[in-house]
């Protein structure tokens, strides 16, 4: 079933962008905002919000829950890191994960989030549903702020093919007046503040009818103390996980010391290519001279400053070349990913050669000439 | 040609897809080329050779007794466009339908028969609309159909996709535990090559252990080092030539692309049309889209080039190097000896190891809960355990030079060292030559002109003292030598180069094989720089030197009379101008050791096989030049053929060859065989000898169980390798009117692969084959136009 595909394609009125990808910037505009770590989407269906979020870098958790586990599984493949997420791992944490469950039902996997969205849901839910509603996501889950969207039910006479509501499987369709003070009351019993909004402009003339598609923001009021209340929580789990993926990340120390063992290598050997040609340039080969000579080098910034201390040169001693690893690490991208020295002596211990007193990195030169 | 060919495009976007090209008939299905030859029709196994244990890595599929797929057409009234909505009205049924189901929004795919032959259903759209749908059973697909076995195909990806695999190009790879070398920058994933094909008794799944080489840096990276090892001037020609043709992944989707051009008058901050018509910036795009900021926005901006597979629409993308990282090998990275080195322990797998890798995969798929309800679902399993069968190894070749007989210690398939000494069948004297080095190089040319004068004289090539000219080490000093110094007395020309780097030999090549066809040697002064190995160099040299000039080397038996063998391969050049070249060769003699040799330079979008057919042509003027009449057999060995395209071969490709010995002349009927060589297979065979899995010795030939049905096709393992898996040749004989029968066929071809004159061993195909491929590759790489015609007869590119 696919809400999104019908809203666009009953009405005469065109929004533009489409209403579903306004709801979803919406979204996006308040974790722009907010910037909250651990975000939940109730109802997420086929993922679509997850996988635009998972690109806010602000996120170190998401996760979906939806009632029906076979629209989930169908494109949850699209949460799974990509290639380049292995081969370049970003510097945050990323947890993406999706469950198989109820609304109505309290599960402590969704406990601690920032942001519950609940987009297009509610009017999805059963009585029974929708009264258990606000005790699970707002007493229970009590993240820092809730999203609810829903049809506002004032603006279906402007979409005319329209019979009763705009899904089939629509419980009800609110009007304003109706979602307001649905929302207020619950907002008072939890103690969140919340603000009106929407997405879908009515036409001109016709304002009164609002937004074609309601929202409403909800902000706890009060900090959560954590220990008082958890302790009341039920532990038992009662979602099935359907989906899990762990993001590389550098907070990962299996992925640093990886990003940083290769970063090592990778410096030493420019370090060493161009100490090298150097040397060669005393050879007889005049064009390579002159092409050596004014080598616009990104990198030469950087050799500026190491001519400084002596103890930094890089040198060769018989079939060996020694790269200090103090020059190693004055290379940004080293820096950047060790923060200090200490820490990248420990990341690269026993993984990259060292010369005995563990001070400069070290490569054979043998047998290299002799196939190159 | 068999209906239900091709599973309608829909399916095949589930995961069939290939990436911005093409869709294509991978795997040759319904070429039938065996019913018409009548000789074949019995058996087309072969007898002679000593029988051998082999297991190989495919596993036998299994359905339930009398399984079919059933193929519905699903009609909507009143019509509905959205193929979404197609669906979900359709899975509103789910209770008649069954939960196992593939629909690409008008066929479907069930494992089950529905009770009528028409069942119709009635949904209900959202706005009230009743919609009526009309499932018509359209076939009933036995196992063994094409549709039915694409469609194991998407099955099967669908399973490596549960497994948490990720797709890259064609293949599957394990993310989560990667190889990586950080002396290089590379990274190396593990995957798998999967097919499932009808093979001579069963369907069975062929599955390869695949290595995918990645890179840890973006295209940007790449781009930084290029400038700083080649400075501005060269810059931008450097990374059109080793970043063009490069396929890249991208930093927010799950796709490949082929990098076909850069735009250097484009920057992140250039604008694009999107799909809805308006205008934005990549920088806007990327940060709105994916919240990814690009930091720098002076870079220029990749092009590839997609085929839509809707109406076949053109287009092209704009790719940021920036969010791009690199996959694969640039031919910069290939001619790295130590970066080759350090791959090599973690790609090149031993056979046991090969097959142990391969049953983790299928280990995961036993143990995958989720697979195996899938499998279950559609009424299929697998045999976890491979098959074996028998095949043979037939005796070794005698090679014959100058009235002596050799043989070779088959278990390396090599005569380098028995034939040392010895005089070859035709040596060339060498009157009049240029030696032409720089001045440092100086003692390594005096040093190579020592050590041909000691070896030459025991192969019997007579040689002069050649004129030693002194040059400066720049392309020019070198053509301006040659255009002074070469005589049309000259034999040949030796170059010593004191660097790998291409523009210097290109040069050379061109203008010694177009403006002044004189066959040359060009050797690098690092080959020659080591005392220990420079005898054996000088050697090579010598040999390689006389078979440019015209020598012959050594022969084997070819009992046929009035033979000519031709030997087809294509190259395809992807930066300059997109041109493709075929080189084509055709013996000249009874013993197969003379060739007649050209090439077909052809722009994009044309046929090359007109351009062959010329080639034919003149290659039978002058058979019957040489022999004083026209051969009566000829055998075409045709490589270069890429997957999905052996109809366009049989359909097209062979009746030119025919029409071309017709035109002849009226009474010319001679014997035509055509065969299509294939090194790049998914199969590998593993001797079983003491208990464990080693490669299968050279001369093994497999033509039974892992053989096509609807073909005349064999395998045949001719070359060894020093580790990993030996890969066998793959022949699938596409015309025969020889009436020899498939055990002398099978000879002829393995005997051929032990007459390349560039390497005293076997090799991996027959030796017109690899003399095609190097004419080619040379054309291609370097010359870039049709050689002299002067050369033809001449072996001038080994």
């Amino acid at each position: 079933m696919d809400e999104n595909f019908q809203e666009e394609f009953t009405q005469i009125i065109k929004f533009e962008p489409p209403l579903y990808k306004q709801r979803y910037q919406f979204v996006k505009d308040l974790v722009e905002k907010y910037k909250p770590k651990k975000v939940a989407d109730l109802g997420c269906a086929d993922c679509s919000l997850l996988r635009m979020l998972k690109f806010c870098s602000c996120i170190e958790v998401l996760a979906g829950l939806d009632i029906c586990a076979n629209v989930m599984k169908e494109k949850m493949h699209t949460l799974s890191p990509l290639p380049v997420d292995y081969l370049q791992p970003s510097e945050r944490s990323l947890t993406v994960s999706l469950h198989h469950g109820s609304v109505a039902h309290k599960d402590p996997c969704m406990l601690g989030f920032d942001l519950v969205t609940c987009i297009e849901l509610i009017e999805h839910l059963e009585e029974s549903e929708l009264k258990k509603f606000p005790e699970v996501v707002f007493g229970f889950m009590a993240p820092s702020i809730i999203v609810i969207s829903t049809p506002n039910s004032e603006f279906n006479p402007l979409l005319p093919r329209l019979m009763l509501y705009r899904h089939p499987d629509h419980k009800f369709e609110w009007s304003q007046a109706q979602f307001q003070s649905w929302a207020l009351e619950t907002a008072r019993c939890y103690d969140y503040s919340v603000e009106f909004t929407g997405v879908g402009h009515p036409p001109t003339g016709m304002e009164k009818v609002g937004f074609c598609t309601q929202i409403g923001v909800f902000v706890r009021k009060y900090p959560q103390t954590g220990e008082s209340v958890q302790s009341e929580k039920p532990t038992e789990a009662v979602y099935k996980t359907v989906f899990k993926a762990v993001y590389p990340s550098l907070k990962d120390e299996k992925y640093l010391q990886n990003a940083v063992i290769s970063e090592v290598i990778f410096t030493a050997q420019i370090i060493k290519h161009r100490l090298m040609s150097k040397r060669e340039e005393y050879g007889d080969d005049p064009e390579r001279k002159s092409k050596f000579q004014p080598s616009m080098d990104y990198f030469s910034d950087y050799f500026g400053k190491l001519v400084v201390e002596k103890n930094m040169e890089p040198f060769v001693s018989g079939n060996e070349v020694y790269i200090p690893l103090a020059t190693v690490f004055s290379f940004p991208k080293v820096n950047r990913l060790c923060g200090t020295f200490e820490n990248l002596c420990k990341l690269i211990a026993g993984k990259v050669t060292l010369n005995s007193d563990g001070s400069a990195v070290m490569f054979n030169i043998e047998h290299e000439n002799e196939e190159n | 040609k068999t209906t239900g060919l091709q599973v309608s495009s829909g399916l095949q976007d589930l995961c069939l897809k290939d990436r911005g090209g093409r869709r294509r008939d991978f795997h040759d299905l319904g070429v039938n080329t065996r019913q018409a030859m009548v000789h074949v029709q019995e058996s087309k196994t072969g007898f002679s050779g000593k029988v051998i244990k082999l297991s190989t890595n495919h596993f036998r599929l299994t359905s339930r007794p009398q399984w079919a797929l059933y193929q519905y057409h699903v009609g909507y009234s009143p019509e509905m466009e959205a193929r979404r909505l197609r669906s979900a009205l359709l899975f509103q049924h789910e209770e008649h339908i069954g939960r196992t189901h593939a629909f690409d929004g008008s066929i479907l795919f069930l494992p089950k028969k529905l009770e009528s032959k028409v069942t119709e259903l009635f949904s209900r759209t959202q706005n009230g609309e009743d919609v009526k749908i009309t499932v018509t059973l359209t076939n009933e697909l036995p196992p063994t159909s094409p549709t039915c076995l694409q469609f194991y195909n998407i099955i099967f990806r669908r399973l490596l996709k549960m497994l948490n695999l990720q797709q890259i190009g064609r293949n599957y790879y394990n993310p989560s535990d990667p190889v990586s070398i950080p002396n290089h920058r590379l990274m190396v994933w593990l995957g798998f090559t999967s097919s499932i094909l009808q093979y001579e008794e069963n369907i069975m799944l062929c599955a390869d252990v695949s290595h995918k080489v990645l890179r840890g840096e973006t295209v940007l990276d790449t781009m930084h080092s290029i400038h700083s090892q080649v400075g501005e001037e060269r810059f931008r020609d450097t990374c059109a030539k080793e970043l063009i043709g490069l396929i890249v992944l991208t930093k927010y989707n799950n796709r490949t692309y082929r990098i076909d051009d850069i735009d250097w008058d484009n920057n992140p901050k250039g604008t694009f049309r999107k799909s809805d018509g308006s205008e934005m910036s990549f920088v806007e795009y990327y940060k709105k889209q994916y919240n990814i900021e690009i930091s720098d926005w002076m870079q220029p901006v990749l092009i590839s080039q997609i085929k839509r597979r809707r109406g076949n629409i053109e287009g092209s993308v704009a790719l940021i190097p920036e969010l791009c990282s690199l996959t694969g090998l640039t031919d910069k990275m290939r001619s790295d000896f130590n970066m080759m080195k350090d791959l090599a322990i973690h790609t090149r797998l031993p056979p046991e190891q090969r097959q142990r890798e391969l049953g983790r995969l299928l280990n995961y798929i036993q143990k995958d809960d989720n697979v195996q309800k899938e499998l279950r679902n559609w009424g299929l399993s697998f045999d976890y355990k491979s098959v074996s069968f028998t095949g043979r190894v037939v005796q070794g070749e005698k090679i014959f030079q100058s009235g002596t007989m050799f043989d070779y210690n088959p278990q390396f398939a090599d005569w380098t060292k028995e034939t040392r000494g010895v005089p070859l069948i035709r040596a060339v004297p060498v009157d009049s030559w240029l030696l032409i080095y720089t001045r440092r190089n100086y003692d390594v040319a005096s040093t190579l002109l020592q050590s041909l004068f000691k070896v030459t004289p025991s192969m019997g090539i007579r040689m002069n003292k050649p004129h030693m000219i002194e040059v400066d080490d720049r392309t020019e000093a070198y053509l301006r030598v040659l255009q002074q110094k070469v005589t049309p007395d000259t034999n040949i020309v030796v170059c010593i180069l004191s660097s790998s780097r291409k523009d210097k030999y290109d040069a050379i090549k061109k203008y010694l094989c177009t403006d002044c066809p004189i066959p040359s040697q060009c050797v690098l002064a690092r080959t020659l720089s080591k005392p220990q190995t420079i005898m054996a160099v000088a050697t090579k040299i010598a040999l390689q030197m006389n078979c440019k000039m015209g020598g012959e080397l050594w022969s084997v038996e070819i009992p046929l009379k009035q033979v000519m063998i031709v030997g087809i391969d294509c190259y395809h050049d992807t930066v300059s101008g997109r041109q493709s070249i075929a080189g084509f060769v055709a013996s000249m003699n009874q013993t197969v050791t003379r060739w007649f040799s050209r090439c077909v330079v052809q722009s994009r979008g044309q046929e090359l096989v007109d351009g062959i057919k010329a080639c034919l042509q003149t290659a039978l003027r002058n058979w019957s030049k040489w022999n004083k009449c026209l051969p009566s057999r000829i055998f075409v060995y045709r490589d270069g053929v890429g997957d999905g395209q052996l109809n366009t071969l049989v359909n097209y490709e062979v009746p030119q060859f025919l029409d071309c010995l017709k035109s002849i002349g009226t009474d010319y009927s001679p014997r035509l065989t055509v065969i299509v060589v294939k090194k790049r297979v998914g199969a590998r065979f593993f001797a079983e000898i003491g208990g464990g899995l080693k490669n299968p010795p050279p001369g093994t030939v497999v033509d039974t169980v892992v053989t096509r049905p609807e073909w005349y096709d064999f395998f045949i393992v001719s070359q060894t390798v020093k580790n990993g898996c030996v890969a066998p040749t793959h022949y699938n004989v596409i015309y025969d009117t020889s009436q020899l029968k498939p055990d002398h066929l099978q000879r002829l071809t393995y005997k051929l692969c032990h007459m390349y004159y560039n390497w005293s061993g076997i090799i991996r195909v027959p030796a017109p084959c690899q003399y095609a491929h190097k004419l080619a590759f040379l054309v291609g790489q370097s010359i870039h136009r049709e050689p002299n015609l002067m050369l033809s007869d001449r072996l001038y590119y080994l």
